[in-house]
Order: C-alpha cells, then structure tokens, then sequence
C-alpha cells in the first residue's frame, strides 16, 4: 500500500458522477483509478491494487454485486458500494456479498469522504490481531473470553461473545443480519431475525451507556448493525 | 313487506303465490286467458328487481301455479288446450326481456361509476402534476440560475458568497430529489408494486434508531422515546416502516415551531401494537385530522414549507399493506398524535442459549 497517497478504485458508469468524484477525492489526495465497467473494474482491483474500491451497483455489463463477489474472492480491501434508490435491495446483496458500507444516492460529498476516511482506517488498523475492543469504560478480550467495565467484571455469554465477534471482525463496516445470523447461528437461522434484537438488546444493556440511545453498537434499519469504535 | 333483504328466489316466490290468489279472485268472472294476466305484473315486477335467474323462476313458477290451479283439469300438471303453451311461452319471454333491459340499465350505470372512478384518478393526475409542476420548477429555478451564476461568474465571487449559492443548489436539489422519491412511492404504493421484505422487528430499537436518523431534522425539537420495556416483536419491513414514521417526523418537523415536545410512542392494546408520534404544537382543527392523509393535501398551499402532500398518504399506505391502520387524534391543551397500529403476530421461537454448550 502507498502510505503517503492511498488509492481509490472507483466503478462508477456515469462520467458526471466520475468527475466530480474524481476531482474531490484528488483535492483530498487520494490516487484514483477510474473503471466505467464491472469487467474492467473487476481487472483494475487487480492490476492497480488499490486500497479501497468505491462501486456503483447499476453497471451496463454485469452488476456491481457480482463484481463485489469477485473482487472479495482474493481481495480484503474496503468497499464501499454507491447504490440508486431504485437498487435498495441490491444494497443488502452487495453487503452479503462483501460490500463494508454503502451511500445511498444522492449524497453529499461529506458523507462520501467520511465514509472513504472511516474505510481506510479500519483497513490499516491490523484486522485480525486485535481481538481487545475497548470503548467509554469497556474492555472485551474476544479471545480470552473475558469483558469488563469500568474495572468490574462482566458477565457476557458464549453466543454474546460470538455476536460481538462477529461484529468486531470488521469494525466500522455494516455487517447485514444474514452473515450475523449464518455467523453465530449457521445457515438454518439465516432468517432468524428475532435472535439478533434478543441479543443485539442484551449486549446493549450490557455495554452501552445509555441502552435506549446506542452508539457502539448501531442499527442499520433493515439492513443489519455496525460496531462504531470511533468517536 | 316485512321480506326486504330476501333472495330473488323468494320474491318469484311471493310473486306467484299473489298472483294465484289475485287469479282465484278473478276466476269466477274472467276468463282464463285473463287470469293468466295476473302473472304478469308479478313477472315483471320480479325481473324489474332482481337478477335473471329469479325472473326466469318467477316464470315457471307462474306456469306452475297456474296451470295447477286453473288449467283444467284442475290439480294436475295436465295441460289440455295447447293454447295455453303459448301462455307460457309469453310468460317467460317477458321475463326474460325485462330481465335483460334491466341488466342493460344497470350495466350502464356500473360504466358511469366507472367513468366517475376514472375521472377521479384524472384529477389526482391533474393534482400530481400541478405539484409536481410547483414544487419541482421552483427548486429547478434555483438549481439553474444558481449553478449558472456560479459557473460564469464564481469566480469574481466572494468565497462565502459562493459557498452560500453552492449550499443553496445542494439543499434545493436535496429537496427535489425526495419529492421525486415521494412521488415514486406513492405510485408503487398505488400499483401495488411494494413487495415487503419482513423481519422480525423491535419497536424500541427502531423508534431509537429513527430518532438518530431524524436528530438533524429535529435538531430543534425535543424528542422523547417512551416506551414500555416488554412489547412483542412485530413482523414488517423495516425500511418502509421507517419510512412511513419518518413521514411523520418529517411531518411534524416541517408543521411545528423550533421548540416543540415530539414524543415517540409505543403501548401494546389487545392484538396490536399503536406507536405514537406526538406533538406538543396547536394542533389540527377537528375536521383536518382525517383529512391530512389524502393525497396532495396541502393545509397552506402558500406556505414553502408546505412540502408536496404525499407524506401521509404515503404513511398510510405502507401501514396499511402491514395489515395496521393509521389516524391522528387532537390532544387536550394543543397538539396532535399520529398513530400507528400494527398487529401483532404470534411470537417467534427464541434463541436458547445452552451455557458453554
């Protein structure tokens, strides 16, 4: 990875989108490679390596879902996916898919780089070596087992750990209530919703500050939960 | 007559018995072919009223009644003089030709209900694009002098100035853009065209995560969630959900001053649960409540922040495809609440968790 200017693979057919995508990710310094294509940006993550890939879901060739899927068979990079109202249930196949995040359009630029900044640095912070999740008073070692708050014990249960774990493998990305249910539960509770909001509650009484106003561990309506660790 | 609500058949019925005792009143002075007569307006009365096959009945009753009682001989089925046949052949093809004028009549009424069905969905059109037309030309009006002065001339601008005139096009076209959604929800939503994706959902924890959603919106505003700590699972699609109680938010934020009390709601009542949006504003006039949630209602037409008139509607028709219903009610001392009754479905099986299984 280029340290000093990462690089942005973005997938995107339409050129005004292109452009103006284009031009602002460069004022923030970031090296762009441009694919109009699903095949082309497909090829591009490969050649070009970039850092993180920003994909359009309404591709001409083929859908930026299937590009995703490709693109994650080798790849760990963040993707952060661009989806059309019309799309809104592409958005929870491109996250089962792999997808980290996604940006319903029309957004304003803000979001976008706050998402491509968020993207970026969970990227860089060694995924897998940190199995320590600490926030507000709480300290949770995923492999130890063991979880306190405020220097006090605290009890969680092997499935809560799981749950926690599953969130923790991708800090910050959107985890979709299918790859949590499949996860914790197996594939025969991949429908199972009613799980995750019995445990998904539990864990917020357990380590949010306020349970009824959640910060940590946030709802994605419809689409699933993310674990937010920054401030 | 004390049968009003009847069926055909029993009016044929009716018809034919009156009919036989008019006939056995007649019979000692009239002649047959005139007692016969007697039937007829029974027939057509019968015809006149009812479907076809209680006019083709009344009929053959007619026949039957009166070939037993009055063709001789008398009490049998017998029919002596073939002259009669040719009562009985009038008989029914009365029925069946005031039967079928009837059922013209009645078509062609059906067709003006049709008409008038059509020319109401004519006038939503008409409604939708005069909206559409104000509340979409408005904002395109900035988007096009805004962006252009910007092009052309941004240059000899101030910064702030054209940091102002940017934020101006992206708040307008941001405006745009949800009335242009709002216009494609209400169609799908008409045609039938929503298909829900349903998930077992927690109430408190979507009001909780609406709340979040719609905290820049109601920055002004004081929102409460309250909520009790037990209610069931509800079983809806989670987007549109939120989306038909973001409508009300959005509702609430455009309607009510900087200030107001906004309460989020959720009790359980027998088989369903009502959430509640509720402001502490002045409130609706009485006759309004009902009415806020046709489409293209605009309560101030003038008013810029009146928005496009779908909210509600489209509220309600998400509501209603989870099977619940929706109204608002005043509130003593000012203010107004949105309801939102959902049905509560049979609990799902829960996880059970073995320690260290």
């Amino acid at each position: 990875m280029n340290a000093a200017r990462p690089g942005i693979l973005l997938v995107e057919d339409d050129p005004q989108i292109q452009s103006f995508l284009r031009a602002t990710l460069a004022t923030e310094g970031y090296r762009v490679v441009q694919s109009s294509t699903a095949r082309r940006g497909v090829i591009d993550a490969a050649t070009h390596k970039p850092d993180m890939a920003i994909v359009d879901l309404g591709l001409p060739d083929f859908d930026g879902v299937e590009a995703i899927r490709r693109i994650r068979e080798w790849s760990s990079m963040p993707i952060l996916v661009l989806s059309a109202r019309s799309h809104e249930r592409s958005k929870v196949e491109a996250l089962d898919a792999g997808a980290d995040d996604y940006l319903t359009k029309p957004f304003g630029i803000g979001e976008l780089l706050a998402r491509v900044r968020a993207g970026l640095r969970h990227a860089t912070r060694a995924p897998h070596g940190s199995s320590v999740l600490a926030w507000d008073g709480v300290r949770i070692d995923l492999e130890g087992r063991t979880a306190s708050r405020d220097a006090k014990p605290l009890r969680l249960t092997a499935i809560e750990y799981k749950v926690l774990a599953a969130l923790a493998r991708r800090p910050g990305s959107v985890v979709t209530h299918r790859q949590l249910l499949v996860d914790v539960w197996g594939p025969a509770h991949a429908e199972d919703t009613q799980y995750l909001r019995v445990y998904m509650k539990q864990l917020r009484e357990k380590l949010e500050r306020d349970p009824a106003r959640p910060v940590r561990l946030v709802t994605e309506i419809g689409v699933g939960y993310r674990l937010a660790l920054d401030d | 007559m004390q049968v009003v609500r009847l069926h055909g058949y029993a009016w044929a019925l009716g018809a034919t018995a009156v009919a036989t005792l008019a006939g056995l009143a007649m019979r000692p002075r009239f002649d047959l072919v005139n007692v016969a007569m007697a039937y007829v307006p029974g027939v057509a009365f019968v015809a006149l009223r009812q479907a076809r096959g209680p006019a083709i009945a009344a009929a053959l009753f007619a026949v039957v009644a009166f070939d037993w009682t009055f063709v001789p001989p008398e009490g049998t089925f017998t029919v002596d003089d073939v002259q009669y046949l040719f009562t009985f052949g009038v008989l029914i093809v009365l029925a069946l030709l005031i039967s079928r004028l009837t059922d013209d009549i009645r078509r062609q009424s059906d067709e003006r209900a049709c008409l008038a069905v059509a020319a109401e969905a004519e006038r939503i059109r008409g409604t939708l694009l005069a909206s559409i037309s104000h509340d979409l030309r408005t904002p395109l009006a900035v988007l096009t002098g805004a962006s252009s002065s910007l092009a052309e001339r941004g240059d000899a601008m101030d910064p702030a100035e054209r940091a102002t005139i940017a934020r101006d096009i992206f708040d307008r076209a941001r405006e745009m853009s949800d009335h242009v959604d709002k216009v494609l929800d209400m169609t799908r939503l008409d045609a039938g065209g929503m298909e829900l994706r349903r998930e077992w959902v927690e109430v408190p924890e979507l009001l909780s995560a609406l709340r979040r959603q719609w905290a820049p919106a109601l920055a002004h505003h004081h929102v409460v969630v309250d909520v009790p700590p037990d209610l069931p699972l509800v079983r809806a699609d989670a987007a549109l959900l939120a989306k038909a109680l973001g409508n009300l938010l959005e509702n609430v934020a455009r309607h009510t001053p900087p200030g107001t009390i906004v309460r989020l709601t959720a009790r359980q009542s027998g088989s369903e649960v009502i959430l509640g949006v509720e402001d502490r504003a002045s409130g609706l006039r009485e006759d309004d409540l009902e009415r806020i949630f046709a489409k293209f209602d605009h309560r101030t037409p003038e008013q810029s922040t009146a928005g496009l008139g779908l909210g509600l509607a489209i509220c309600r028709a998400i509501v209603k495809l989870h099977g619940g219903r929706t109204w608002a009610e005043g509130l003593d001392g000012g203010g107004t609440v949105f309801h939102v009754a959902l049905p509560v479905p049979p609990a799902p099986p829960m996880p059970v968790e073995h320690e260290e299984a």
